[in-house]
């Protein structure tokens, strides 16, 4: 037993330039459009602009969840690049202000914030406890500080193990894990049941929450997969990834695609069969006029098309092909929560436009932005992690 | 702070015993002669079994009228005994599949015993739809194949797809197991000095000789029936919750019905299969091979998904009142608060509450303790299929229809006969076929390894 494990060598490499220019450049002309898209179209951008906050908060809260789940599974094929989803677990300091344009149009965006309507309305004033516009807002505070806490809690101490390697450590992580996963649980159930399900306050499912944390999952594995990949083969990550630890990030796209798809199966069918006007009503919308086309093209999108295209093992460890589908399946997320969104905006048939293209570009812009500066400050590997030799030696 | 070291992989088994000792230790159960203590317990069971031969009987001879059910709980034991025993069973598939795919090693040590445990389940489960449908030597007709009657199968009906998910399950199920026993065949074919059990060894061990070739065909077939079986673990009980879900009865039609069918079902398999290891291993003597740290792991698989369990039970609640359904509120403040109140809250503190002591380190790692808690979990279980069942059709939308359910002796008759079918083949099992599985707990020994180091 050697008392130095980790006898890995790690240079840490500044990542190009170019890619802060890239970051900030998106970000500009996302913003530029966004602007100009408030100003001539008020609502559609607020709507718009839930999207965005919808996905990147999939992308920041996924992430912890990803790095909270390989300390409570003590999971070891992961340790190598763990720091690329604390680093875009960061997203979720960006959150909040995101969250700013959303609140003041909440009028415009939420019905049941018009107090005249809810009052004539048996149904929604028989809501009215829970969806009112101050505990509302008491609730995304609650949300936003308990994310931002945990997130604080575990890579303070992932960071302070590059330099003192204390295993003890790893251990604190793993009971702040532990106590994070329930938390975890309610908020991101709330928060989809908040910000997606009560568009249309009438209507209700009790797996939303499982749905909006599957699409999350999603999202966050296929970002972090596509910057693993990339980084590792322009070398900025250590020496020793092989197409194994690939494989395996392969495998969870592939599982969780396939997970997806049966929350969402067992969503419409259970509503498809029993047919009760309070819950068809959400399919409805989405069979509606030009709806039909974007809810079919769902089903290839986020499910067939990556099912086929992940499902053979050499698919999982081929590079060019895992970075193509991991970018994909982030398209399909933002896919889907235009889905879940767009429609209590424009019943009548989808809309497509320029407005449309100003908040994608912002997103990408800020993971961007945020995983560069991380990258600058931070190791990018956990150098002092325990765990890192055997990440590095795992095989299949 | 105990510091724990997170630098090296802890071996699955304890005490670096050789391969071998392995061999030896896991086959001796299977050579040695049955004790008085063995007889003694398979007496046990089999006259529970009896008992539930003796109820079944006079079900056959009198009709089910003995039973409980009534005009509006038509669904009473049968349904409520067939969803738990088929839930005991899912922990089987998910060790011996989803764990493998994940490749948790710790797996190794009692996947087999659970695999076993999910086929007695099934079986047991196929016994209730079988005596409830009144005539089970017409059962055959619930599969679509033309004939003179005229006969048709209901292909929109959910209980037509139990039949094929059951039946599929229980194939696959069945083979998995076997085709992972192939190479423990070969071990005791070559081990044993008797003549007929040479014979039966050899034939199903089917020519097995360890080559090289031969494992890389049998690592293949694993890995592809592992992929085959993992969506079943979640097909089965999905299909058995969409018996409830698709209809439109407050209480059962719910979205988060198949997930949270799906981890209940593993929540009380892992239950039962702790509480059976803890004998086994002490009796055994697999002390190092089911280590402590194994049980440990199984406790934290029970925790969490009672955790979910207790999850769905709160969005069931949340979404009753939110959607402002009146019938859908006035079923759940009945469940918690109408004449099944106490079965609600056996429910709920035995599944919810209780597996929560499991956040304790010390509790997760004491016997007595774990036993205590996974018993109280299988019973959670149970009830939690009878709140469902009963609770939602002993008040539906038809006020003058409602009625209370009375289960009668007949009914428990038949579900102590359950147990006692079901530990018989447990008890058979243990003294027939290794109940830990040779070849792979030799993978995970120490030593057995190779390094990587010098690639």
């Amino acid at each position: 037993m050697s008392s130095n494990t980790n006898t890995v060598e790690y240079v840490k490499k500044d990542l190009p330039a170019s890619v802060n220019k890239i970051g900030i450049a998106l970000l500009i002309a996302g913003l530029l459009i966004i602007v100009f898209s408030y100003f001539v179209d008020n609502t559609r951008s607020a709507f718009n602009n839930l999207i965005l906050l919808m996905f990147l908060t999939s992308i920041g809260l996924g992430s912890l969840f990803l790095v909270a789940i390989e300390y409570l599974g003590g999971a070891v094929w992961s340790t190598p690049f763990r720091r690329v989803s604390e680093f875009l677990a960061a997203v979720l300091i960006v959150v909040p202000i995101i969250a700013i344009p959303v609140y003041l149009n909440l009028h415009s965006i939420f019905h049941w914030t018009h107090t005249d309507v809810v009052a004539a309305d048996p149904i929604l004033s028989g809501k009215s406890a829970y969806l009112n516009e101050t505990f509302f807002a008491v609730r995304v505070v609650v949300f936003f500080a308990l994310w931002l806490l945990f997130y604080f809690l575990i890579t303070k101490n992932s960071k302070k193990q590059d330099e003192t390697k204390d295993q003890n450590l790893t251990t604190r992580n793993i009971k702040l894990s532990a106590v994070f996963m329930p938390i975890f649980a309610l908020t991101i159930t709330f928060a989809s049941i908040d910000w997606i399900m009560s568009l249309n306050p009438h209507w209700f499912s009790t797996i939303f929450g499982v749905y909006y944390f599957t699409g999350s999952l999603l999202a966050a594995l296929a970002a972090g997969t596509f910057i693993i990949v990339m980084l590792n083969e322009k070398g900025y990550l250590i020496k020793g990834l092989k197409k194994d630890h690939y494989y395996s990030l392969g495998a969870l796209l592939f599982a969780f695609t396939n997970f997806w798809a049966y929350i969402a199966f067992s969503q419409f069918m259970l509503i498809w069969y029993a047919n009760l006007p309070e819950e068809t009503v959400f399919f409805m919308d989405r069979l509606h006029g030009s709806w039909v086309y974007v809810s079919i093209g769902l089903i290839f999108i986020r499910f067939i098309i990556p099912y086929a295209g992940l499902l053979s093992q050499p698919s999982k460890m081929n590079a060019k092909n895992l970075k193509f589908f991991s970018l994909w399946i982030l398209f399909a997320h933002f896919y889907d929560l235009y889905w879940l969104i767009m429609p209590s905006y424009s019943k009548e048939g989808f809309v497509l436009g320029w407005m449309e293209l100003g908040f994608p570009l912002l997103a990408v812009g800020i993971i961007i932005l945020v995983f560069s500066i991380k990258s600058k400050k931070e190791n990018l590997i956990p150098i002092g992690d325990p765990k890192l030799q055997r990440g590095l030696d795992f095989r299949l | 702070m105990t510091t724990t070291d997170y630098r090296h992989e802890p071996s699955v088994v304890e005490g670096r015993p050789s391969l071998r000792e392995l061999d030896e230790i896991i086959a001796k159960p299977l050579e040695s002669k049955p004790d008085k203590k063995y007889f003694l317990a398979l007496a046990v069971t089999l006259s529970m079994l009896g008992i539930g031969v003796i109820g079944l009987a006079f079900s056959f001879y009198y009709g089910t009228g003995l039973w409980g059910n009534n005009n509006p709980v038509g669904w009473g034991f049968p349904i409520v005994n067939f969803v738990f025993w088929v839930g005991i069973g899912h922990a089987g598939t998910l060790i011996s599949a989803i764990l493998f795919l994940f490749r948790q090693k710790w797996r190794n040590g009692i996947a087999r015993f659970a695999e076993g445990m999910t086929i007695f389940a099934v079986m047991t489960a196929m016994i209730f739809p079988a005596i409830h449908v009144g005539r089970p030597w017409l059962a055959g007709y619930l599969f679509p194949y033309p004939n003179q009657h005229s006969l048709w199968v209901n292909f929109t009906s959910p209980l037509l797809w139990d039949v094929f998910a059951v039946s599929t399950y229980f194939t696959v199920s069945f083979i998995f197991w076997y085709v992972g026993l192939i190479p423990d065949f070969a071990t005791l074919r070559d081990k044993t000095f008797s003549k007929i059990k040479k014979v039966i060894y050899s034939v199903f061990s089917l020519g097995w000789r360890g080559s090289n070739r031969h494992w890389q065909h049998y690592e293949m077939v694993y890995l592809i029936l592992a992929g085959f079986a993992t969506p079943l673990v979640l097909s089965v009980h999905t299909i058995v919750s969409f018996d409830f879900a698709v209809s439109i009865l407050p209480g059962w039609h719910t979205t988060i019905f198949p997930p949270y069918f799906v981890a209940g079902a593993v929540f009380s398999g892992f239950a039962m299969v702790q509480n059976v290891l803890i004998f086994i291993r002490k009796i055994f003597n697999y002390e190092h091979i089911i280590t402590l740290d194994t049980l440990e792991k199984m406790n934290k698989i029970i925790l969490l998904t009672g955790s979910i369990v207790g999850y769905a039970y709160a969005m069931e609640f949340f979404t009753a009142w939110y959607s402002g359904v009146q019938p859908e509120q006035f079923t759940f403040v009945n469940r918690a608060f109408g004449p099944y109140a106490w079965a609600y809250w056996i429910m709920a503190s035995c599944n919810v509450f209780f597996p929560q002591f499991f956040w304790i380190k010390k509790i997760r790692r004491s016997i007595p303790f774990m036993f205590v808690l996974a018993v109280l979990v299988n019973v959670g279980m149970w009830f939690e299929r009878f709140v469902i069942t009963v609770t939602s059709l002993s008040r539906d939308y038809l006020p003058s229809s409602w009625a209370y359910y009375t289960p009668t002796l007949t009914d428990f008759a038949i579900l102590i006969g359950s147990f006692g079918f079901f530990f018989t083949w447990v008890l058979l099992f243990t003294k027939s076929l290794p109940v830990v599985s040779i070849a792979e707990i030799k993978a995970v020994a120490e030593g057995s390894q190779p390094s990587h180091k010098d690639h």
